[in-house]
């Protein structure tokens, strides 16, 4: 090889080289893959509140879910004040594990049952029941009892499926932001209402109301556990409920989120209804025996304007069942 | 061999054999690319709970075995093997508490009694590698006012639920009623649990080091990581005492050495300090040992040997002071 050969292919295998590395910048995405980019346009949810109805709460005491959840809604004006004729109801349940209802750690099947049937009393059009328990969704809502439940009442369960999900960004949030969320069964639903019961909870200290909006993210949303609170805030941005319903009749005191033994619950007979997810938890939080201060995600929630971490000033009606 | 150049330029096959890879790698950079733009990373499951194999699993059971061992059950759903990276998977919050502790797998499976579905249990064997890990798991679920059973060295049953540690396994066993018959199926399953897996029972030494006098044995828990808050803290044994007017919490740590256990007492002292805490002048006349008063309560802390040792959140100064000499002594005696 003579000396301008060598000099030659040396130019050339440089030039090569620098068009690699000049192709591979130009192909590098920094940001990473963006679900929009798949077709998914980026989705949020409305507001389902009602307007004048902000800043209401009940708290009802006795042992009968279906007696506590009645007197609830009807000494805050009937169920009717919520759910109009034509309406069509999304319940957002905590169907998280496949475990029997008297381990309590999903929604009570008696209570989502009679919720539903208040809502066609009321003239819903329909009542959709849904929940994203990651693990076997079908073995939770039918071992919980809730399948069953919603279908005896003529309610309708969504169970997850890869195409039900869409990309959102809450507003002014941190985490839940470009993230897969359990949207096909918001549509054309104009009322959400959530039932969960109070639990103790391994990570956060707490799941109730807020904690139970977790159930709408897909994906690999373990990673939220680690800045729990703020992601419990940012679930709490990203649903305006019509209400939400915090069944405290029987409180996971330990071991939670899934407890597993009748000796992690007491009997704590309580049932509240809120339009104030902030003041429902902050009231559930008495019944773990906690402080709002202890739950952190409260006032972070009170902070963002979500709601009222102090709940008295609402003048929640209390009333008993005996 | 005739189709080696030997003048430096390339032969016709050696260029179309070029040609040929180069087309190859172009179509292999063309496929990545075109997969990659329709990955998603928060829809991309790439842990999604698998069936029971024994081959995946660090378990020496397989989904097969469970149902084996569960006489006259039948599987309600098929076994489910979950590691590390999908644990939350299963358990959601909890599963932080299993991965601090050292969690390698989980086998489970939903097994009902024959010809009546409605009575069910789910059996969930936690794989912790060694049986200090199982224990600490163990522990610090243990339910309040639980029924010890004689099945292993800890074990307990509630109303509905089996919990025992077995060498390097933590078994739940949850009945979704509350039947007599349940509860010995649940039973069974245990024995034959703890014949087919043959593992031995192991001591964990600590546990005996605790002075008996007012000990609340069922007490005892093992923090694996963080104990108190302090995150070099790690291995702590505690132990609550009832005394007569006032509760009080003992803790030990086997360290390496006892210089490392003397320098860690000297960092958990700084770490209280940091956070607010006072030295407080004390009684005791334990070379080295610390007594701070922290949030309205008394931390006393010193080293005996390889050991690190103490009381903990004591409300009482004199109660903290005399217990401490207590666990010394105790700890005096002992070999690590």
């Amino acid at each position: 090889m003579s000396r301008r050969e060598f000099l030659l292919r040396t130019i050339k295998a440089g030039a090569s080289l620098a068009a690699t590395c000049s192709l591979s910048y130009w192909l590098y995405d920094s940001t990473g893959p963006d679900p929009s980019q798949n077709g998914d346009v980026l989705v949020t949810l409305p507001d389902f509140s009602i307007p004048g109805l902000d800043g209401k709460m009940s708290i009802v005491t006795g042992q009968d879910r279906v007696g506590t959840v009645d007197r609830a809604l009807k000494v805050m004006g009937g169920i009717e004040l919520f759910v109009k004729r034509g309406d069509r109801v999304l319940l957002k349940v905590n169907a998280a594990f496949a475990t029997p209802p008297m381990l309590s750690a999903t929604t009570n099947p008696q209570l989502l049952a009679e919720v539903a049937r208040l809502c066609f009393k009321a003239g819903a059009s329909s009542v959709v029941v849904t929940d994203n328990p990651i693990n076997d969704p079908a073995s939770c809502f039918s071992l919980t009892g809730i399948a069953q439940a919603a279908e005896s009442v003529g309610g309708r369960v969504l169970l997850p499926k890869e195409g039900f999900f869409k990309p959102t960004t809450v507003p002014d949030a941190t985490l839940i932001m470009k993230w897969p969320l359990l949207y096909a069964p918001f549509k054309d639903i104009n009322k959400v209402i959530g039932i969960a019961p109070v639990k103790d909870h391994h990570r956060s200290g707490a799941s109730m109301a807020m904690k139970n909006w977790y159930g709408l993210l897909g994906g690999r949303r373990n990673i939220f556990h680690q800045d729990i609170h703020n992601t419990i805030k940012e679930l709490a941005m990203m649903v305006t409920p019509t209400l939400v319903i915090l069944d405290g009749t029987t409180t996971m005191m330990t071991n939670g989120p899934t407890g597993g033994s009748l000796a992690d619950l007491r009997q704590t007979n309580t049932m509240i209804v809120s339009t104030d997810q902030v003041a429902a938890d902050a009231f559930g939080a008495t019944l773990l025996g906690k402080t709002v201060a202890q739950l952190p995600y409260i006032s972070k929630a009170e902070a963002s304007g979500v709601g009222t971490a102090d709940y008295e000033l609402i003048n929640p009606i209390r009333a008993s069942t005996g | 061999m005739s189709d080696i150049s030997v003048s430096g330029q390339p032969t016709k096959s050696e260029t179309y054999i070029g040609l040929g890879i180069l087309l190859a790698l172009v179509g292999i950079a063309v496929g990545v690319f075109l997969k990659q733009s329709h990955y998603n990373p928060a829809i991309f499951l790439g842990s999604a709970p698998r069936s029971g194999n024994a081959a995946t699993s660090t378990l020496d059971l397989s989904g097969d075995t469970l149902i084996d061992l569960a006489e006259g059950m039948v599987p309600l759903s098929p076994p489910e093997i979950f590691g590390p990276e999908n644990l939350s998977d299963k358990i959601n919050g909890k599963a932080e508490l299993y991965l601090s502790a050292g969690f390698l797998s989980l086998l489970s499976q939903r097994l009902a009694q024959k010809g009546d579905p409605k009575s069910w249990m789910e059996v969930l064997v936690y794989d912790m590698g060694t049986i200090r890990r199982a224990f600490a798991v163990y522990s610090i679920q243990r339910r309040l006012d639980a029924e010890n059973v004689s099945l292993t060295n800890f074990a307990y049953r509630t109303e509905n639920a089996l919990f025992f540690a077995h060498g390097r396994y933590y078994v739940e066993v949850i009945a979704a009623v509350t039947t007599g018959k349940m509860g010995e199926a649940m039973q069974s399953f245990a024995h034959r649990f703890m014949k087919k897996t043959g593992v031995s029972e192991e001591r964990i030494d600590e546990l005996t080091l605790f002075p008996r006098e007012h000990l609340d044995k069922d007490s005892i828990i093992l923090l694996i990581s963080d104990a108190f808050g302090f995150d070099r803290l790690d291995n702590v044994f505690m132990a609550n005492y009832s005394l007569e007017d006032t509760e009080l919490t003992a803790f030990l740590s086997l360290r390496e050495t006892s210089s490392e256990a003397s320098g860690l007492v000297a960092a958990y002292h700084q770490f209280l300090i940091e956070n607010g805490g006072v030295d407080v002048k004390s009684e005791i006349t334990m070379p080295g040992a610390k007594l701070v008063e922290i949030l309205d309560t008394f931390e006393l802390i010193f080293s005996r040997g390889k050991f690190l040792a103490g009381v903990h959140a004591a409300e009482n100064k004199g109660e903290a002071e005399r217990f401490a000499g207590a666990l010394m002594r105790t700890l005096s005696g002992a070999r690590p």
